[in-house]
């Protein structure tokens, strides 16, 4: 039997090279289905990986207390509301202080976003984002300073740290520090600016490069006086027991809700859920959208292997004429296109490779090689070789012998 | 006691018939064929046009099936057997020898000519060893690397019948194995399978050419499905060593046997048409 098999593949890699051309084409037809499904799965892989690392980074340590429920249903991120992006957060500075008070942490750090129009002596950039926080958000961010420094005093308003990037637009220079602009009114001076970082797409919902940075103190007098808090990032010290004190502050925090729980507490790979699961639905969608290109790349194998098919009729009459049954002229056919299905699959999973390292360097996240994306390549390329070939394999051996003995070709 | 008693049958047919056609256009082209035939017979079919011996042989060599009767290969009842069984009693103990050939164009002479071992699991190696063993013995040995296309008819009829013998079958059928073949290559021809009977192989051919009826053992005549007339020359197989010279001595004389090959009448067509494909 091993050696049948044997034969089958020599026997089928001839037949394909025999046809050089037209095998290539099928081929190149998986290919592309295959190459358009591993180029997504590897794209949206380094999407997770990217926020899995931030949070690695962090070495256990960090927990996040965000508003409201963690929903897990992906639908849910589809529905801006679902999101809370617009409703007011249940977060409070008390929450921010209960859970300092904590013992085994090193920082809870309050998250205030916000936008704004910035205005320099000589450009204005609208719709910046912007945050206020306190600081020790530089230890559980993953940033490093430029030039300068973080908010020293978490009681000034009119000193602000700002990305590279938006010093660059704003006062077209990247060293900025002394300069000057204006953010609803307020003039604030820049202190410090923060190194470029490659994955503006994080945890904390700010992209570091294009935003504005001040105290919670000025984030507050912005909104009368009131903190409006989307995130506490909460850094235990180095030794403590994460699960632990995540506990604690769910405990520390249902005592200043009232009882109510109306707050998540966050650990691992949940945090970075909203954003992946947002991602993973969109990439799941394209994925499918991707694989139809696959089935008809299958029913091209499906067409050329009815055109073998019919071309080597006599020599299908003659194979079962000196012993072959119907067994095995079946699997000679199915091995044939599962030859070309897998060479398209290794093909395209190679080329979905090559696409997403070109499309990302227009992107923020690098594709991540896992074995999910190469067993998937290599299940779809099985599936459409077999699903597709077998119609054509019970053609060649339902042939009845001798009429395909008289067939001349 | 006469020496075919003592033989067993290697094929014994009771009442087969093969119906071809439905209903009110149903013809039977085998109409209850009874049949014994004895290992080491060499036996020509004959009978005109649409007689039934092309269907008989094919039935004879499980490419077709009967709808009545009773087929016994070696004893076993095979008609009944499932499509792999018949497939394995194909690829053990028959080889066949076509009218046009039937190689394939795409493989060399020795792989067509190893083709049959394929289904007996054989290795590619040893395959291809015994099949240049076979056709060292039809003295083809140059031609391994031929293409079938390349060659002439008689030597492509040689090929097929070390085809046919590669898997050193018990019965070789032989379907008007020199209908496509001048008259001196088809002597080459029956020269082959005259000795392939000497050595002991059982043979049954289908012919239309009453002369070559002059190398068998046993002439049966067809009509309408049924066998007309059944006709056992008096050469035994105990006498076959001398009686069997003696006609090669014949043919030999009459027009010696080279090894190039006269190209057949059909062959620049057909050559066209092959090189096509």
């Amino acid at each position: 039997m091993r050696r049948m098999l044997i034969d089958h593949v020599e026997n089928a890699y001839r037949n394909l090279r025999s046809n050089r051309g037209r095998s290539l084409l099928t081929t190149l037809g998986i290919a592309i289905g295959v190459a358009s499904v591993t180029c997504i799965l590897a794209l949206s892989d380094g999407v997770s990986s990217m926020i899995n690392n931030q949070i690695s980074s962090l070495d256990g340590r960090l927990a996040v207390v965000r508003p409201g429920l963690q929903n897990n249903d992906p639908n849910a991120y589809v529905n801006p509301i679902a999101q809370q992006s617009f409703s007011t957060s249940t977060l409070t500075e008390a929450d921010v202080a209960a859970i300092a008070k904590i013992p085994g942490i090193e920082a809870s750090v309050p998250l205030m976003t916000l936008t704004g129009n910035l205005t320099s002596a000589t450009k204005t950039v609208k719709n910046y984002p912007a945050l206020a926080t306190t600081p020790d958000f530089i230890k559980t961010a993953d940033i490093k300073l430029e030039e300068g420094e973080f908010i020293g005093d978490a009681k000034s308003t009119t000193t602000a740290v700002i990305g590279s990037q938006l010093s660059l637009d704003l006062f077209s220079t990247d060293r900025p520090i002394g300069q000057q602009f204006t953010m609803r009114g307020v003039t604030f001076t820049v202190t410090g600016v923060i190194a470029r970082v490659d994955d503006p797409v994080n945890f904390n919902n700010i992209d570091v490069n294009n935003a504005v940075i001040f105290s919670l103190e000025r984030g507050k007098l912005f909104h009368q006086s009131r903190a409006q808090i989307q995130q506490i990032d909460v850094l235990t010290t180095t030794s403590a027991d994460l699960s632990a004190i995540s506990e604690k502050v769910h405990q520390a925090l249902i005592q200043t809700h009232s009882g109510e729980e109306d707050f998540s507490v966050l650990t691992g790979s949940d945090i970075n859920q909203p954003t992946n699961q947002l991602y993973i639905a969109i990439m799941q969608v394209m994925a499918a959208i991707a694989a139809i290109s696959l089935v008809v790349g299958g029913v091209g194998i499906m067409n050329i292997m009815l055109v073998g098919v019919a071309e080597r009729t006599r020599e299908i009459g003659i194979r079962k004429a000196v012993g072959a049954s119907n067994g095995t002229i079946v699997i000679q056919f199915i091995i044939e296109s599962l030859m070309m299905s897998l060479l398209g699959g290794a093909l395209g999973y190679f080329l979905g490779y090559v696409f997403a390292f070109v499309i990302s360097t227009f992107l923020y996240f690098a594709p991540v090689f896992t074995w999910v994306t190469a067993a998937v390549a290599l299940g779809m390329s099985i599936t459409i070789g077999v699903f597709f070939g077998l119609y054509p394999a019970i053609k060649a051996a339902r042939k009845d012998t001798i009429e395909s003995l008289r067939q001349y070709h | 006691m006469s020496p075919s008693k003592k033989r067993t049958p290697v094929i014994e047919l009771k009442k087969l018939t093969k119906r071809f056609g439905i209903g009110d256009a149903a013809q039977n082209a085998l109409d209850a064929v009874n049949l014994r035939i004895d290992k080491g017979e060499f036996i020509a079919i004959m009978g005109p046009s649409g007689c039934g011996k092309t269907t008989l042989l094919n039935v004879i060599g499980l490419l077709d099936h009967a709808d009545d009767g009773e087929y016994f290969l070696e004893e076993v009842e095979v008609n009944s057997l499932s499509g792999r069984q018949q497939a394995k009693i194909r690829s053990q103990q028959i080889g066949v020898v076509f009218q046009n050939f039937n190689l394939i164009n795409r493989l060399t002479v020795l792989e067509n000519v190893a083709l049959p071992l394929t289904y007996l699991g054989m290795s590619r190696t040893k395959r291809l060893e015994s099949a240049s063993e076979v056709l060292k013995t039809f003295h083809l040995q140059e031609r391994e690397y031929y293409m079938p296309w390349q060659l002439s008819g008689g030597q492509m009829q040689r090929v097929a019948i070390a085809r046919a013998l590669v898997n050193k079958p018990s019965i070789i059928l032989a379907d008007e194995p020199t209908g496509n073949l001048d008259s001196r290559s088809s002597h080459v021809i029956m020269e082959e399978l005259s000795l392939l009977h000497r050595m002991g192989n059982t043979i049954i051919m289908v012919t239309h050419n009453p002369n070559l009826t002059s190398y068998a053992t046993r002439v049966i005549n067809m009509l309408d499905g049924r066998v007309a007339s059944d006709v056992k020359i008096a050469v035994q197989m105990d006498d076959i060593d001398t009686a069997i010279p003696i006609q090669l001595n014949r043919h030999t004389t009459k027009a010696p046997v080279e090894e190039e090959i006269i190209v057949v009448k059909k062959k620049p067509r057909k050559r066209k048409k092959e090189s096509k494909s």
